[in-house]
């Protein structure tokens, strides 16, 4: 029941994401776009046991997917496919390393945050290399890949100390283990 | 494995499939619909946004005032502020009688929209406007300030749209260069300099900086002639073509008001 509810406001919290993420001014001198969407999906991918985690990927590959849908001569141009195998495989991943970690804790979450950020980024630019045409990789089209996961790894702790603040006891974050004591 | 995760597994594997074979008009549908729940965020959020810059502003003018009070210590303080109160209400209706002439001298049927946000995607130029299909607005109108074409509708809900710029890749305009018979492709480029690039052209065209560019308004396509696209700020020959790099005339960076336009007058 519990991670029924918190699915639920996880679920809510993506389109506010993307509705937020909107509204954030652009970082100069680049023009890089601060990301909330990767941010919410670490938290949900790694908060949430397995079968719902990958429930939650499927959702939010299907905002994201449609945010950037663009409709060329009656054909998706990213469609879904992309976004879907594109989460699914972070959930999975990120779950390993919630695991590995013993909970969902906040350097994992930043760290995934940054590195979701970049791989979106990098993927949607080669797709559309592949579509287009071309591969302008400059150094503006490097900043505006780096600087978005930069500011994902920075706001990432203000996302998971809030929804801790609000769902405190969804999310138990085990005590590292000690280490072993092999003196008699 | 308990046979509900089984259950789950199934149903999200079907889910998966189906989501990957939807096709474009389910898409289209689907993405109305987002627009739709992320309508009201979007909307209160730009005016609280609006509302903290005019505090900003205000502030300024406070301390511009500040600064005129002091050069100007012979005159009446309460006088002198009303009239800089008065100024700015001037400075507001003159900006609000420009925008209303150009409506009313534009021979276009002209929807007046305001700009929500810039949107956050990296490699697509678009912004969200506070109009939508509730008011006549459909995907493909053309959009402009009274400065310069700004893009095309790309996608409409009930009360909020898609524009795509046309710094935007995918944004192709029929052009003509001002004084010459050059015709062209304008499009903008992943590379986000905000430029415009315009293909297509003859090598031998003699282009020089500072001309205008215009839409040509070709059958079939979504822009009216005559609207002005961008300034040439170089040209160069390439092996098959020439090329026209582009200056938009409209400061897309700024944007605060547009223009649907939803046909001729």
């Amino acid at each position: 029941m519990r991670q029924a509810i918190l699915f639920v406001i996880l679920l809510l919290l993506l389109p506010i994401a993307v509705a937020v993420q909107d509204l954030l001014p652009a970082i100069l001198p680049f023009q890089a776009r601060i990301l909330l969407l990767p941010v919410v999906f670490c938290f949900g991918a790694m908060a949430l046991p397995l079968v719902p985690s990958l429930f939650f990927a499927l959702a939010t590959a299907l905002v994201q997917g449609l945010v950037l849908l663009q409709i060329e001569s009656g054909q998706a141009e990213l469609g879904l496919t992309v976004p879907v195998v594109f989460f699914l495989v972070w959930a999975i991943v990120l779950q390993m390393a919630s695991e590995a970690t013993y909970g969902t804790r906040w350097e994992v979450h930043a760290l995934g945050s940054a590195m979701v950020t970049l791989s979106l980024l990098g993927v949607e630019f080669l797709v559309l290399c592949v579509k287009r045409g071309g591969f302008p990789l400059e150094m503006t089209v490097l900043l505006r890949i780096v600087i978005p996961s930069a500011a994902s790894l920075l706001i990432a702790p203000l996302l998971y100390f809030t929804l801790r603040k609000i769902v405190p006891v969804f999310i138990e974050e085990a005590p590292l283990p000690q280490k072993p004591n092999f003196s008699r | 494995m308990k046979k509900i995760q089984i259950a789950s597994l199934v149903l999200f594997a079907v889910l998966t499939i189906a989501v990957c074979l939807l096709e474009s008009g389910t898409l289209t549908w689907l993405q109305s619909g987002l627009l739709r729940v992320i309508s009201p965020i979007s909307r209160s959020g730009s005016a609280v946004k609006s509302n903290i810059g005019n505090l900003g502003k205000d502030l300024l003018s406070l301390d511009q005032l500040q600064a005129e009070h002091e050069r100007a210590l012979a005159e009446n303080r309460k006088l002198r502020a009303e009239n800089n109160g008065l100024r700015d209400l001037q400075q507001d209706n003159n900006h609000l009688r420009q925008v209303l002439g150009y409506r009313e001298r534009s021979s276009f049927r002209l929807v007046p929209a305001l700009v929500l946000g810039h949107d956050a995607g990296v490699w697509w130029s678009t912004i969200k406007i506070n109009r939508g299909s509730a008011d006549g607005i459909a995907p493909d109108m053309p959009v402009i300030t009274d400065k310069g074409l700004v893009g095309k509708v790309s996608a409409v809900s009930g009360n909020l749209s898609e524009v795509l710029l046309v710094t935007d890749e995918n944004c192709k305009v029929a052009a003509k260069v001002e004084g010459t018979k050059e015709q062209g492709i304008s499009a903008g480029s992943r590379d986000p300099g905000g430029e415009l690039r315009l293909t297509f052209l003859s090598k031998l065209a003699d282009l020089q900086p500072g001309q205008k560019v215009y839409t040509a308004g070709v059958s079939g396509g979504i822009f009216p002639s005559g609207i002005a696209l961008g300034t040439v700020k170089s040209f160069h020959a390439r092996e098959l073509d020439g090329e026209a790099i582009l200056e938009p005339s409209a400061d897309l960076g700024t944007l605060e008001e547009v223009f649907i336009v939803s046909g001729a007058k």
